[in-house]
């Protein structure tokens, strides 16, 4: 092994153990205050912005974070913590958030009746929502992928005909770097270390802001069968 | 009459291979768990000639268990050596040969697993996967917890399968 590859081998060993650390349980999240969130998994719309506001008594409110509108608040459903779970629903959309408040950040699932999707969410100072473009880019700055490595098909999976998927969600700090992933879904247990060491090797744009920015990353998992000949013996 | 308490001939035939094949070939002989009372004569060509495949000595193998197979056997004793014979000419990657052996083997005793089994892999080595599946299947369908048909239809996954991953960023 290359010193290289030693080095790598021993980034994604630490990231691993940084993850397992990471979906352990540990203290309750906090939910009052506000929280730059992305919210992912609508089939139609895509991913988006949005700006979360939790205040005591249930007060719960929504800012969507768009390039041609200038955002409001909108009222949600009163916000409610059992046994550390948190739920809200937003009425215009019909989506149903949770949270598992044992996460160290804000974040979870939401559903409709007819589709599902997450969210994961950083603390944000921002209180007013910035009426220019300009203003909102720079008070929530995008996070722009830099490095993207893609994790290997693990060969026990080809050889099982395993395919599947994994979506994690992070936090991104100022300097582009991940900080505690977690794996929000995963359909084989088989993905979960190809996909740590990935992110480990993942990079993003740095900001000069140093909020910590959340973002979410599926992989998707699928086997393609070769042509006759393409497939070769040894 | 001779009583003679043995292991049948087909579970001394269905030997395991030795463990630096295993990485390579599947298990093409093994053993048979259950232990049969066998009443007359064993053929001792087609046991000698098992053992000789079961430690690679394939041409040596192959050659006992010809002489076997010129003695009296019974159905059951002869499918099991043909099948031996097509296990070795796989292992010698001689699939053509192989496939012939398998097809006598299964003509004989259509419920011998391991012939089905010999036989996919047979055809693996000639890349007729669909043909090796259906083989695969017969042989599962006989023997479920037989552990070569994992083995090979990863072997055929891993020549026929290309694992893509992409990815979504949601940002």
């Amino acid at each position: 092994m290359s010193p290289r590859h030693a080095v790598a081998a021993i980034v994604a060993v630490g990231f691993l153990l940084a993850a397992q650390k990471s979906n352990a349980a540990r203290g309750d999240v906090d939910p009052i205050g506000t929280w730059s969130c992305v919210v992912w998994g609508h089939p139609d719309f895509g991913d988006e912005s949005v700006l979360f506001h939790f205040a005591p008594q249930g007060i719960a409110r929504l800012a969507r974070i768009e390039a041609v509108a200038v955002p409001a608040w909108t009222e949600l459903t009163p916000w409610i913590a059992e046994n550390r779970e948190m739920r809200l629903g937003d009425p215009r959309t019909g989506r149903q958030y949770t949270a598992n408040l044992r996460r160290d950040t804000l974040g979870g699932a939401w559903r409709t009746l007819t589709t599902t999707g997450g969210w994961w969410c950083a603390v944000s100072d921002v209180v007013v929502v910035p009426d220019t473009n300009e203003g909102r880019a720079a008070a929530l700055p995008p996070v722009l992928p830099l490095v993207t490595a893609t994790p290997r098909y693990p060969i026990e999976a080809i050889r099982t005909a395993k395919q599947g998927r994994v979506v994690t969600c992070f936090l991104v700090d100022a300097a582009g770097m991940i900080v505690e992933p977690e794996i929000i879904e995963l359909s084989d247990e088989i993905f979960r270390e190809p996909t740590l060491t990935a992110l480990s090797r993942s990079r993003y744009e740095p900001r000069s802001s140093d909020a910590m920015r959340p973002s979410c990353r599926s992989y998707m998992f699928t086997l393609d069968r070769l042509a006759q000949h393409e497939i070769e013996i040894d | 009459m001779v009583r003679i308490m043995i292991c049948g001939i087909a579970s001394c035939l269905m030997l395991g291979p030795a463990q630096g094949q295993r990485s390579q070939i599947p298990e093409l002989t093994q053993e048979q768990a259950d232990s049969r009372t066998v009443i007359g004569v064993v053929n001792e060509y087609l046991a000698a000639g098992a053992e000789a495949i079961r430690v690679k000595q394939y041409d040596e193998g192959i050659r006992l268990t010809k002489i076997g197979l010129d003695r009296p056997a019974s159905p059951r004793d002869r499918s099991a050596a043909l099948s031996n014979l097509c296990a070795a000419h796989a292992a010698k990657n001689e699939p053509d040969l192989a496939i012939g052996y398998c097809n006598e083997s299964i003509g004989i005793n259509d419920a011998n697993w391991r012939a089905f089994s010999n036989r996919a892999y047979a055809y693996y080595l000639k890349r007729m996967f669909d043909e090796a599946d259906a083989d695969l299947d017969v042989a599962l369908s006989i023997n479920p917890d037989a552990k070569q048909m994992p083995q090979i239809r990863g072997m055929m996954n891993e020549r026929r399968l290309r694992g893509r991953v992409t990815t979504e960023e949601h940002n």
